[in-house]
């Protein structure tokens, strides 16, 4: 079972008829939003703050972690953090990356695309190496590719019927191809510059992925704020052609 | 070697288990005042078994024994008690006289992901009542749960309930309307059940579906509140054909409105558990302060038939961990007698040793709790355990 608190201090017997102070479900409490540090920070600011939320010193939070305003507290996470934060209640709702919450797979409610951050995951591979995978996974049975979205990578190269093994990076996922160390990357890309600079080209598409606003499913049920902040970031977002994430 | 206890398995030390064994007491007490009997299951199941009941999910904890059987530990109550029923001798026939209805503490095991922090083994309470469907019946399970966890010490806790009648008839008069291949309607179930409404929405959005079918999915899952959430379900589906689920619910929930529960039970649209199984009423629990489901339960009335007896059924569980952890984020929540404060010490003098014995039988049988101290000691004393 989930136990995030801190040890607490025994207390003091108390008999079980004693009545209980009747408590407000929640309402009085700021509304605890988690907003992904990184390439989606800025446009989720402005949202958020269109949406009508006090966002003050959330763009300049200098070393602070938590931003407690007018009725909201914004907990500022790494993105791949935030679906862990929303899913087991930390917060109450937040914004993430599609891919986030595809790599996650927690249960949480998705409950509104906003649009922005537009990225696509993609296979690829180094230029000068053009054929190797495909020989070696001819050849040898098998293809290695680097990731950090395994979980991805795994359904994928799943559905696909390919039989890859995957290595598990943390970060400049261009390498591993480049030295030899995998074949191909399964990596997410905006314009595709990172992977150009590192002459890499695409060599397949996986999925695309936007900001998404996510709601943990108790928060949802019984805070009626979650899902009027998800209504107005939906009016505010509209159907326009969803926006590239800065990389 | 460390001596550690596998990942998502703990022991339970008195503090918590003198507070968990309050909890289980007090609890049982009150299903049993609505005429529920005990039952226990074994801690494994024959796994082809337990999948007639529905498809067991990769969560299942599975084993093979020295026959060669496939088995499964327990990952839920309810397929159990299923299978027990279809398949014991006198239940059968007990049926046509009247429902059965058990209640149970037993714990169970699903698997998890490591650094997840969730437990592989847990402690569900919960009920079933066999043999009867209908809107009474719905109101028996889900105000019996709002008591049971009333039964925890919770002071704050919302049930929030629903029909998957209304989904899957709007979702067929969606395909019949529009013309749609049945995997449309898989996958916009699916979607929901993941609570995806962004692909609900792009599902939704097909040209071959009339715009009032279209604005009826997606507006469905945002209706929540009390009498007047049925009113805008009605208003919503009227004329789509699909209101038979939407009635029995709206039966059931008159006769919650009646009672004491009715302040934690709340009609909430969005609700579609992750369970195949369920065929009519479904529900859930939330508790402020736990991120976590409480639990949950609803009408599954195919169950039994999949184990070989044709009857209804319907019940409850939720997680005793989770409701105490929830207890302990409640202001002024009950607490356990943390310390056994009430405890009373005798010392055994070593020239009569049963002396001691003697004076705390005396003693107990006043309903006192006495403990005796082996070691040498000269008075008796009152004591606090740490």
């Amino acid at each position: 079972m989930l136990d995030f608190s801190a040890p607490r201090e025994p207390s003091t017997p108390r008999e079980p008829s004693t009545p209980r102070k009747p408590r407000v479900s929640g309402t009085l409490k700021p509304l605890r939003i988690a907003v992904p540090k990184g390439s989606l920070y800025r446009e989720s600011i402005d949202l958020l703050t269109q949406a009508g939320l006090d966002t003050r010193g959330l763009i300049e939070p200098g070393r602070q972690l938590v931003i407690h305003n007018e009725g909201v507290s914004f907990f500022i996470v790494r993105p791949t953090d935030a679906p862990v934060f929303v899913a087991y209640g930390g917060v109450d709702c937040g914004i993430c990356g599609k891919d986030s919450l595809l790599e996650a797979e927690l249960e949480l409610m998705e409950l509104a695309d906003l649009r922005f951050g537009g990225c696509r995951f993609v296979v690829a591979e180094p230029a000068a190496a053009h054929g190797a995978a495909e020989d070696s996974y001819r050849r040898l049975g098998v293809m290695r590719v680097a990731t950090k979205y395994p979980r991805i990578a795994a359904s994928y190269y799943d559905s696909i019927g390919v039989q890859v093994e995957i290595v598990k990076m943390h970060g400049n996922v261009e390498l591993a191809p480049l030295c030899g160390m995998a074949d191909r990357v399964v990596d997410i890309t905006a314009s595709g510059s990172t992977l150009r600079e590192n002459d890499l080209v695409i060599v397949d598409e996986v999925l695309a992925s936007t900001a998404r606003f996510v709601g943990n499913p108790s928060s949802v049920r019984i805070d009626p704020r979650v899902n009027e902040l998800a209504e107005r970031l939906k009016a505010l977002v509209g159907k326009e052609p969803p926006r590239r994430r800065e990389a | 070697m460390i001596p550690i206890t596998p990942r998502g398995f703990k022991d339970v030390l008195p503090d918590e288990a003198r507070w968990r064994e309050e909890i289980i007491t007090c609890v049982q007490a009150r299903l049993a005042l609505w005429g529920y009997d005990p039952i226990e299951t074994p801690t494994l199941e024959v796994g082809e078994v337990l999948e007639l009941g529905g498809t067991l999910s990769d969560q299942a904890l599975r084993l093979i024994d020295s026959d060669g059987k496939l088995l499964v530990l327990r990952p839920d109550v309810t397929l159990p008690v299923a299978r027990l029923v279809a398949s014991r001798r006198g239940f059968a026939e007990r049926l046509g006289e009247r429902p059965l209805r058990f209640r149970y503490t037993q714990s169970v095991f699903r698997e998890q992901e490591s650094l997840r922090a969730q437990a592989r083994e847990f402690t569900q309470i919960g009920t079933e009542l066999i043999g009867k469907t209908g809107a009474a019946a719905d109101a028996e399970v889900v105000l019996l749960f709002s008591e049971a966890l009333a039964a925890t010490g919770l002071s704050d806790y919302t049930i929030v309930l629903c029909t998957v009648g209304v989904l899957r008839e709007l979702i067929t008069a969606c395909i019949r309307v529009g013309d749609l291949p049945s995997e449309w309607g898989a996958s916009v179930l699916a979607a929901s059940h993941r609570s995806d409404l962004v692909a609900l929405q792009t599902l939704v959005d097909d040209p071959r579906l009339p715009k009032h079918y279209q604005a009826a999915l997606l507006r469905i899952f945002g209706i929540r509140g009390g009498r007047e959430a049925i009113e805008e379900c009605r208003e919503l589906v009227d004329g789509l054909d699909c209101m038979d689920g939407l009635e029995q619910l709206a039966t059931s929930y008159a006769i919650i409105e009646q009672s004491e529960a009715h302040a934690h039970v709340l009609l909430d649209f969005s609700v579609m558990s992750d369970f195949d199984y369920y065929t009519g009423m479904v529900f859930e629990a939330y508790a402020p302060g736990l991120g976590l489901r409480l639990g949950g339960g609803g009408r599954y009335d195919r169950m039994l038939a999949d184990f070989g007896l044709d009857a209804p059924a319907a019940g409850f569980a939720f997680g005793l961990e989770r409701a105490m952890h929830a207890l302990l984020t409640q202001e002024g929540a009950d607490r356990a007698n943390l310390g056994g404060a009430d405890l009373r010490r005798l010392s055994i003098d070593d020239d009569d040793p049963a002396k001691a014995f003697r004076e705390a039988q005396i003693l107990r049988a006043q309903g006192l709790r006495i403990a005796l101290d082996f070691a040498p000691s000269t008075e008796t004393e009152d004591r606090e355990d740490a």
